[in-house]
């Protein structure tokens, strides 16, 4: 334990009993902070100079005055503490990303009480400021980017929510932990032998085969389809441009194989497994994973490509 | 009309033993106008329950043993030009009925299981540019494999959104066992079950699902299992309002079996696993059921102050 | 370039209108090009905000800026001092409404808003002004509001709303910050002018001046009377007294070499004898009074014959006058206690004598020929002033608000041709008559009558009510009042100005109704005085609140008045207004409130947790029913009782049916709910 701390450790650390982390998180007295801004201050000097004026001329209502704006101002720590009070904040879903770019978490907040809350901020440190509103009893939603370093699970850091609504003058905050993580791909490494074996071993030796063999119907064609795979023949007979389908019998489908990896470190493995993924699922070619711990078989489509990136993602996490 | 029902769900207990509650959910899964999915390995009894579904409920009923190799078509039907008239003449196929089994599903390519599942959902055909309804009822009973068989299409999240219920009817116990062992073949005793309830009386009971009443209390504890399905970091993703509208359904039915006018907590605490499970995923990676006892655990039945 | 800031629509709307309604009391105190200033600038806002102009460049706000500071040294001579101060405040501001690129920017203009319209508060300070303030304080926090709600589908009604319900919570702590905060004296002085010199009593006195004085309906002052007010024609309000005469102009006067402790007395110097001797002979009734004075911008103040106070800042002078130490530049109020007979000097210094017996040694001849003979055929100077002023009385003399002038000779000229004048003349005439026998004599200046207002017990006292009167003094009696003109026309005595005119037929009394507009319709007279009856409270509870009023309510409060305890009091006030700021926060916090049914859920989970059987709360009323029947079969019967009423009360009803609060129970609910109750009781029993 180190003697000499910094204010900052401290303050996380106190903060962190204060308000320990949770995934749904209650605003109330004890977790709200709350402090003038700048244009409150401005504002209490208003009223200071307005109290010496009337002090000065034998004004009363010039007092009145400078009176009122500081009760005013009592009035608004009031209503701004009030504006958080009561809001609570739950962790929501998630987006993943690749590792080295952004994911996105969502923050969800419900309102139990009978006001509503206006004109919350919501940020994680560092990233960009979002505004969200939640009327009484209601609830919202917010997606918030979060930066994704490294592979695996990112857990979020302390979510700071803070409002200045009604006036401004003061700023009402807190900062919760949501125990809520990012979920990051591999970071996709290209790589020209594709590390994968089929029901014939030898399919494993071309990396980009078309190895559709099963020829199984026509469909109109759509921007980004292969040359490859136009059926020529029904241009030919002016029925427009097609393309042709494919279905693969089991046999040719791939197994991604950490295995056939060899001399690298598991990182790297792994962002190598995520780029074929990634170019057989684009080629339409289904594929399965072998992983020292898991076996996924070959599947195609959006959820079986999802649920590989979710494996190599957790692979080594607990 | 409750008593058409009880009887009905006696009826194909005798066929498929032991299995009581399952039936009664397939059953409110029908009443409900819901697609129901079992999940089991061959020979379980799925197209036993199928059968004497079929018979019970007085519907038209036909099978359907996909393959790798199945086309729509083979689904959906075909245009056949016929020499005579010379014209193209559509041929149905076998998905006009009222009760389809639809058995192992997840051995047909996605493009067929999506051929049948959009059929499903929108309770029509189009062939050739002419659209035509599903007859009424339509209840499609499909079977899958467990995934981890060798040769499988697993459906897709998407798709198994469109089932209202999955089921799974698992080994019968000991004593059912030897029962059934010791009895006839359970499956032509299925066809031989006489009708129970008619086409007409199924119809009006699906109408009456519609009035079973839900309270605000109970809405409000949908509600809330469904945010907490959101919120809590049980789920890769929460359950959709499609899902939410699914559960609500499913426990009116299950209240209209139970003999009830309205819906109460239990209802919907029953219904709620074959009604999720199939659209969850467990984002810790661990089983589906654990991860919806889990949410049936965190919500309270009854709001706290 | 940065984006520049854009004020919310909804927020922009109220900050205009903050502007305009901030800067306008202005328009009435400020130069000629204030206004046009003003509107300039916020038409031309108003076209930026609408995208058909830009901004002003920053050499062109240079530019207009220089031109307000060049307008406000050319209207003042000076930028120092509060009214110049003003003017450039009230410049920039709706220069920073043309200079808002950022948010800060609005909350700079927004704050300074605030500090504009607080400005205005140092010329007037009445009612009107003040709910006009209010009004003002109430947009502008709007607009405060506004900026700080950038959702731009937000209609602008809401934050009035809003910014009504802040400032009326904002009031109560006000109030008592007003009451209680201890009113410390001036850290330094800074006299403030103040524009439209309103028509009143002047340090000298010619005939007609008066007269002019009484076209004028303004208010000079009211009176506050603890208890009844003195019947009209006693009611003699003495401001000032002339003493030196040159033969047309009458003047306030004192010898020079006079130190000033022999005719004033401020309350710490009332050690003196002169000023005890009038103390020790308080005689005739008493009154006990108070005035608030219009800011007449002269030090004297007005009051009933022998007035005391005990005010702070208020000295007495010798001739039974109040005076303030500073010229009454903003409304005073002053309680005074009045005793109504004269002080009877026995004795009269030789100065006082001398100074009341001058005359210029020449002039007016016959006046004084006729004067001199009437003392030597009556013998006495009592004698001598019946005879002069029966003459008044018998004599054709006219009461009129247009008198002839006077040429040459003139108290000659007015006692034996024209014959018609104001109280001025008769007053001027009979102290002239008086000196001139040897008998100590000076006009008294002040008003005569005022108007009681119906509504309360004040009276009001107005220009037109200015009079001029005669005191002298008699060996024995001291200082008597005398009022020549009260013989000429009783009417202005008893009835006030417009009876003696109209009595006396004067044609001005046709005019002088025009002026003061007196025949009004009896509806608005009956407002008008309700309103004027709602700004003398104002005046007498607000604004003049000083440290002598603010004593007796913390005395009253308090008890004893002691700095410590003060600091009790306004901590405890602090306290209180926070614990009700806090309880109100509380009760809004809230969360929506369980139903009966489910606090009787509640109620059964406890009773069988404290049973210790064990629950959890995703146990449905049914699985908490079954749970009490599986640990006690005899509890069955009421466990089912207990479920059906659960049930029909949260299930079974539709969901349109019955919603969660804020509707009360029907009869059939409140059974229920003890019927519930006790089923839950004897369940729980049998476990």
């Amino acid at each position: 334990m180190p003697i000499l701390d910094t204010p900052r450790a401290w303050y996380k650390r106190w903060l962190r009993r204060r308000i320990p982390p949770s995934q749904s998180v209650t605003l109330n007295q004890r977790r709200i902070f709350i402090l003038p801004t700048g244009y409150g201050l401005l504002f209490l000097a208003v009223a200071a100079a307005l109290f010496i004026g009337g002090i000065n001329y034998e004004n009363n209502l010039l007092l009145t005055f400078s009176f009122f704006l500081a009760s005013l101002f009592n009035v608004a720590i009031w209503h701004t503490f009030r504006n958080l009070s009561g809001v609570t904040l739950q962790a929501g879903g998630m987006r993943e990303g690749f590792a080295g770019s952004a994911g996105a978490l969502e923050v969800r907040l419900v309102s139990h009480v009978r006001h509503g809350h206006t004109g919350l901020w919501l940020q994680w440190p560092g990233s960009v400021e979002r505004e969200v509103s939640v009327k009484a009893k209601e609830q919202q939603a917010v997606w918030l980017d979060v930066d994704l370093p490294k592979r695996g699970k990112v857990f979020a850091e302390r979510l700071r929510v803070e409002t200045r609504f009604p006036l401004g003058l003061l700023r009402a905050w807190s900062s919760v932990d949501l125990d809520h993580w990012c979920l990051a791909w591999p970071r996709p490494i290209e790589s020209v032998e594709c590390p994968a074996g089929g029901g014939d071993d030898d399919e494993g030796e071309h990396s980009r085969s078309e190895g559709n063999e099963d020829f199984d119907g026509i469909r109109p064609y759509v921007p980004g389809d292969s040359l490859r795979s136009i059926h020529w023949k029904s241009l030919a007979r002016e029925q427009g441009l097609n393309t042709k389908l494919f279905s693969d019998p089991s046999e040719g489908r791939r197994w991604l194989d950490w295995d056939r990896l060899q001399g690298l470190d598991p990182e790297n493995k792994l962002s190598r497994l995520c780029w074929w993924l990634l170019e057989l699922d684009r080629s339409n070619n289904p594929y399965g994973l072998r992983l020292p711990d898991t076996e996924i078989p070959p599947a195609i489509g959006p959820e079986h490509k999802q649920q590989m990136l979710r494996v190599l993602a957790l692979y080594g996490e607990s | 009309m409750q008593d058409v029902i009880r009887q009905a769900v006696t009826a194909v207990s005798t066929v498929v033993l032991g299995k009581e509650e399952q039936i009664r959910l397939a059953v409110s899964c029908l009443l409900a106008r819901g697609h129901l999915l079992i999940e089991d390995l061959p020979g379980m009894g799925k197209t036993t329950l199928a059968h004497a579904l079929a018979r019970v409920f007085s519907l038209d009923y036909r099978r359907v043993q996909f393959t790798s190799d199945m086309l729509p078509a083979d689904i959906l039907g075909v245009s056949i030009f016929n020499p005579q008239t010379r014209e193209f003449e559509p041929k149905d196929g076998p998905v006009f009925t009222q009760l389809l089994l639809a058995d192992e599903i997840n051995r047909a390519t996605p493009k067929t299981q999506g051929a049948l599942l959009e059929a499903m959902e929108e309770r029509q055909v189009t062939l050739d540019g002419v659209t035509r309804a599903l007859p009424e009822p339509f209840f499609v009973l499909a079977t899958q494999n467990p995934v981890t068989q060798a040769g499988t299409f697993p459906l897709p999240e998407s798709q198994l959104d469109r089932f209202l219920m999955r089921l799974s009817l698992g080994y019968p116990s000991a004593e059912m066992e030897l029962k059934l062992l010791s009895g006839s073949d359970r499956r032509s005793q299925a066809v031989n079950l006489a009708p129970v309830v008619s086409r007409e009386q199924l119809m009006a009971a699906q109408q009456a699902v519609d009035d079973i009443r839900a309270s605000r209390d109970l809405i409000d504890y949908i509600q809330r299992l469904l945010a907490h399905s959101r919120s809590a970091g049980i789920f890769v993703a929460g359950l959709s309002p499609r899902a939410g509208l699914g559960l609500l359904r499913a426990a009116r039915a299950w209240a209209l079996t139970g003999g009830r006018d309205y819906v109460i907590p239990e209802d919907v605490q029953v219904v709620l696993g074959p009604v999720v499970e199939h659209r969850l995923q467990a984002l810790s990676g661990g089983a589906v059921a654990t991860a919806t006892q889990k949410l049936l655990e965190a919500v309270p039945v009854v709001r706290r102050q | 370039m940065a984006r520049v800031y854009q004020v919310p629509q909804h927020a922009f709307i109220w900050l205009m209108t903050g502007a305009v309604m901030a800067s306008l009391p202005h328009f009435l105190t400020g130069p000629a090009w204030l206004p046009l200033f003003v509107i300039t600038t916020q038409v031309w806002r108003i076209l930026v905000q609408r995208g058909r102009l830009r901004m002003p460049a920053k050499i062109t706000r240079a530019v207009v800026l220089v031109g307000a500071v060049a307008g406000t040294l050319y209207t003042y001579g000076t930028l120092l001092g509060p009214e110049a101060g003003i003017v450039l405040l009230v410049c920039t501001f709706n220069l920073k409404l043309l200079e808002m690129f950022k948010l800060r920017d609005a909350y700079v203009a927004i704050v300074l808003c605030y500090f504009v319209i607080a400005t205005a508060l140092l010329s007037r300070q009445d009612l009107l002004i003040s709910l006009y303030v209010f009004a003002v304080l109430g947009v502008i926090t709007a607009a405060l509001i506004g900026i700080n709600q950038p959702e731009a589908n937000i209609r602008a009604r809401q934050q009035l709303k809003y910014s009504l319900v802040l400032v009326l919570q904002a009031m109560p702590l006000m109030i008592f910050l007003f009451f209680v905060v201890p009113r410390v004296p001036p850290l330094w002085d800074l006299p403030i002018q103040k524009k439209g010199a309103k028509t009143g009593m002047s340090d000298s006195m010619a005939p007609g001046e008066v007269s002019s004085l009484s076209r004028s309906a303004a208010l000079a002052f009211r009176v506050d009377f603890k208890g009844e007010p003195p019947p009209p024609e006693e009611r003699y309000w003495r401001g000032l007294t002339y003493s030196w005469f040159d033969g047309t102009r009458w003047s306030q006067a004192v010898p020079n070499d006079l130190p000033q402790a022999e005719y004033m007395a401020y309350p710490g110097e009332r050690n003196r004898d002169w000023y005890r001797e009038v103390q020790r002979q308080q005689v005739g009734k008493k009154y006990n009074y108070q005035i608030i004075l219009e800011p007449t911008r002269r030090r004297w103040l007005f009051a009933l014959v022998t007035p005391f106070t005990e005010q702070r800042g208020i000295a007495f002078a010798r001739d039974s006058r109040l005076i303030n130490a500073d010229p009454v530049r903003d409304v005073l109020a002053y309680r005074v206690e009045s005793f109504t007979e004269m002080p009877r000097g026995e004795n009269i210094p030789d100065w006082e004598k001398a100074f009341n017996l001058r005359l210029p040694e020449e002039g007016n001849g016959r006046t004084r020929s006729l004067a001199q003979r009437w003392r030597t055929e009556a013998g006495s100077d009592e004698a001598f002033i019946r005879k002069a002023l029966s003459w008044f009385r018998e004599e054709e003399f006219y009461y009129s608000l247009e008198p002839p002038l006077l040429t040459g000779q003139q108290i000659d000229d007015f006692l034996f041709r024209t014959r018609t004048g104001f109280c001025e003349h008769y007053a001027s005439s009979f102290a002239f008559m008086l000196r001139s026998v040897g008998i100590p004599a000076r006009i008294v200046a002040g008003y005569q009558g005022g108007e009681l207002n119906p509504l309360g017990t004040h009276l009001l006292v107005r220009q037109y009510d200015a009079h001029a009167w005669v005191e002298a003094w008699l060996p024995g009696k001291g200082w008597q009042e005398f009022d020549p003109t009260a013989m000429v026309a009783p009417e202005r005595v008893r009835l006030g100005l417009a009876a003696a005119l109209e009595a006396q037929n004067d044609e001005s009394f046709a005019t002088f109704n025009d002026l003061v507009g007196i025949s009004g319709l009896p509806l608005l007279k009956d407002f008008m005085s309700a309103l004027d009856y709602a700004e003398f409270q104002w005046l007498k509870l607000v604004v003049d609140y000083d440290t002598d009023a603010q004593k007796g309510v913390l005395q009253k409060l308090l008890g004893d008045v002691s700095p410590m305890r003060i600091a009790l009091l306004i901590g405890a006030g602090l306290g209180v207004v926070a614990a009700a700021m806090g309880l109100l926060l509380f009760w809004q916090s809230r969360s929506v409130p369980l139903n009966w049914w489910e606090k009787e859920y509640w109620a059964l989970y406890k009773g069988l947790q404290k049973k210790g059987i064990p629950v959890s709360d995703d146990l449905g009323p049914l699985a908490l029913a079954r749970l009490a029947t599986a640990h006690s079969a005899t509890s069955q019967p009421a466990a089912k009782a207990w479920l059906r009423l659960y049930n029909d009360a949260a299930y079974r009803t539709a969901y349109q049916d019955k919603t969660t609060s804020g509707v009360a129970l029907s009869s059939e609910d409140r059974r229920n709910r003890l019927k519930l109750r006790k089923f839950r009781k004897e369940m729980l029993r049998l476990i």
